[in-house]
């Protein structure tokens, strides 16, 4: 075990002796040492007490910050409890970690985001649009592609994880966050409708609504297990569209 | 107790006198830049639906939540089209000239301000490798990451020849590069475009002033002393960050591995059916039927994935066994790339595994990518000269044959 460990070290740490010198060129084995300046040792006393306070900064901030990414990615535990807000101060904004990769359990519904448009034609008249499937949209983008577009693989699907994350069953938006979700959303359908051409010539899309489509994923074949796989609809309000956002945006 | 100080006092000398994976931490670097290069490559013809102005994620709906977060983003101090192309634009070639690691450390600032710049402007358009990268790259700021297999290493090493042969050797690309970076940032801390959450503006002035430093103590001062103490400090911090970005993959595995050994559809040994089963994740349906079409074997990958997450960790004190499942797990992520459709998820997590690469593994594959690039570039021109080495019973190294290649 100590041969192991002492070999593992050496594995990561094997080129010390060429990170002296500065270029860090891996083969100048074969140069003299350069002269008397190396390390600790060559420097006065006062010096060194600067390398042991950075020793000592460096390790307690080190310890620190792998203990409060620990505590961030862990369970909800009694320290958490006592001293979330101290972690989330040192986690937030920039070090902000979710690793439960299709854990606890993976995602065993296809969800679909669909929507419609009610249309103001060219001649004054209004008329609704049938259910457009955006998900399915992507889906297809998806198949066969070696390099998805996260346009295609992230936009929608985490536009309404946002949304239901901030959102209660009857659709309420909570805070800021569920504001901002729902005109994320909106801009979404509405810039994917233009992409479809949804309102056609002349045509202006006045209201949207969207709806999601949750269906289970069929069983393995090899499984025992049923569940039903009629699908389960979640329909939101119309939302009206400001008339510059129908026009604007990405196209 | 005598052993004990020595043992102290030889880990001191170790973790002050040398950065330590100068191969790890220049595989991590290559590694983080080409993903995040190649995915701004891949992702132009969308570059303004995932973080223009106009996006669905507007500006104004970034603003108010950065507004309430203070997160750090450079598409924030204006909503212009202009700026928003040049940030792009900039952010592909800083990442480019990190992969190549010219002037790392100043490059590896600018990669970190494109990272979090992009992905803070529109943190809803993110998964998992864009997670690890936004780490990575603040992590790589504190690193020694250009020692080898860059520019900078040649530069240096011309440098040295040059000066072996009594010749004067002035720098003057580093002393404009940190002028016109400084201009710049001067000029947005007096906008007031830096008043968001303070550890990233810190940290680019920390480098800042530290840069001027370094160049101070190697022009100005007599003894030599401040020049060593930094070149010491600066090996404490790479080392602490190595330990960081270290640690970090391990409490990735760990966390991915834990957790799912509290789900009913890990332990049924069924979970790895469904992924390939959505549609955001199945680009190969007929791929996915094959994978799955035997209940054992989605049995046997299914446990198989929740041990080596849960074991890796453990595995660091073992050379050997780390080594093995260091193959399967990049085995795994590579075919998750094709699989799953997550190519940079992936990308991004073989460069974070390679941090745990053997020394020797990396040195025989940078003398491999060297000699596959010499062939390469002979059959271009007629042959060089042989070139002078210092010594010529030394075999040609790496870092010597890679200038040839970077020329290009």
């Amino acid at each position: 075990m100590d041969a192991q460990g002492a070999n593992d070290t050496d594995d990561r740490g094997a080129s010390a002796p060429h990170a002296r010198d500065q270029q860090g060129a891996p083969h100048g084995v074969s140069e003299p040492p350069p002269g008397p300046r190396t390390g600790v040792a060559a420097l006065s006393p006062r010096y060194q007490v600067g390398v042991a306070l950075a020793l000592a900064v460096v390790a307690v901030a080190v310890c620190v910050h792998i203990g409060m990414v620990f505590l961030h990615v862990a369970p909800s535990n009694t320290v958490t409890k006592q001293h979330g807000k101290a972690i989330d101060e040192w986690i937030y904004p920039e070090f902000e970690q979710n690793w439960k990769l299709f854990a606890p359990n993976p995602l065993q519904q296809n969800i679909s985001v669909q929507v419609r448009a009610q249309i103001r034609t060219g001649d004054g008249s209004s008329r609704t649009t049938g259910w457009y499937d955006l998900s399915a949209r992507d889906g297809e983008a998806i198949d066969g592609n070696l390099l998805p577009s996260h346009t295609q693989q992230n936009e929608l699907r985490r536009a309404w994880d946002f949304f239901t994350a901030t959102h209660d069953g009857s659709n309420r938006p909570s805070g800021l966050r569920g504001a901002l979700s729902e005109t994320y959303l909106r801009r979404i359908v509405v810039l994917r409708l233009d992409r479809a051409d949804a309102s056609g010539p002349g045509g202006v899309v006045e209201r949207v609504q969207v709806r999601s489509r949750t269906t289970n994923v069929r069983p393995p074949e090899w499984s025992e297990e049923r569940i039903s796989l009629k699908p389960v609809y979640r329909v939101l309000p119309w939302w009206s569209v400001p008339g510059d956002e129908a026009e604007g945006g990405v196209r | 107790m005598s052993r004990l100080a020595l043992a102290v006092s030889r880990g001191i000398a170790r973790v002050t006198e040398s950065a330590l994976g100068p191969y790890q931490t220049a595989v991590i670097r290559i590694g983080f830049a080409a993903t995040w290069l190649l995915f701004l490559l891949r992702e132009i013809p969308h570059r303004h639906e995932l973080y223009g102005p106009d996006g669905p994620w507007s500006w104004d709906l970034a603003e108010q939540l950065i507004g309430a977060n203070g997160a750090f983003s450079a598409l924030m101090w204006s909503d212009g089209q202009l700026w928003f192309e040049t940030v792009y634009a900039l952010g592909v070639l800083t990442s480019l000239l990190l992969m190549l690691g010219w002037r790392t450390r100043t490059m590896s600032v600018l990669f970190m301000v494109g990272v979090l710049s992009l992905q803070n402007r529109s943190v809803f358009m993110g998964d998992g490798g864009d997670n690890v990268l936004h780490l990575m790259c603040i992590y790589l700021v504190f690193t020694r990451c250009g020692q080898v297999w860059s520019l900078d290493a040649r530069r240096a090493r011309r440098a040295s020849e040059a000066r072996a042969r009594g010749e004067r050797v002035t720098d003057r690309t580093g002393p404009a590069l940190w002028g016109v970076l400084g201009l710049a940032l001067l000029a947005v801390t007096a906008l007031g475009r830096l008043d968001g959450d303070w550890p990233v503006p810190a940290l680019l002035w920390g480098v800042w002033v530290a840069q001027a430093l370094w160049w101070l103590a190697g022009r100005l001062t007599r003894t030599g002393q401040p020049r060593i103490l930094l070149d010491l400090i600066a090996n404490i911090l790479h080392n602490g960050a190595l330990l960081v970005i270290m640690a970090e993959a391990c409490l990735i595995y760990a966390t991915a591995g834990w957790y799912k050994i509290q789900g009913s559809r890990w332990q049924d040994g069924t979970a790895v059916y469904y992924p390939l089963h959505l549609d955001s994740f199945s680009p190969w349906p007929a791929l996915a039927d094959l994978l799955s079409a035997s209940g054992t074997m989605v049995m046997l990958i299914t446990y198989g994935t929740v041990i080596v997450q849960v074991a890796f960790p453990f595995t660091l004190f073992n050379r050997r066994v780390k080594n093995a499942l260091l193959a399967v797990m990049i085995t795994e992520h590579a075919v998750i790339a094709v699989v799953l459709g997550l190519p940079f998820f992936s990308l991004a997590m073989i460069a974070a595994d390679a941090v745990f690469l053997p020394t020797s593994f990396l040195r025989r594959l940078g003398d491999w990518a060297a000699r596959a690039r010499g062939r390469l570039f002979r059959r271009g021109r007629p042959k060089v000269p042989a070139q002078r080495t210092p010594d010529a019973t030394e075999r040609t190294g790496d870092a010597e044959q890679t200038h040839v290649g970077f020329r290009a």
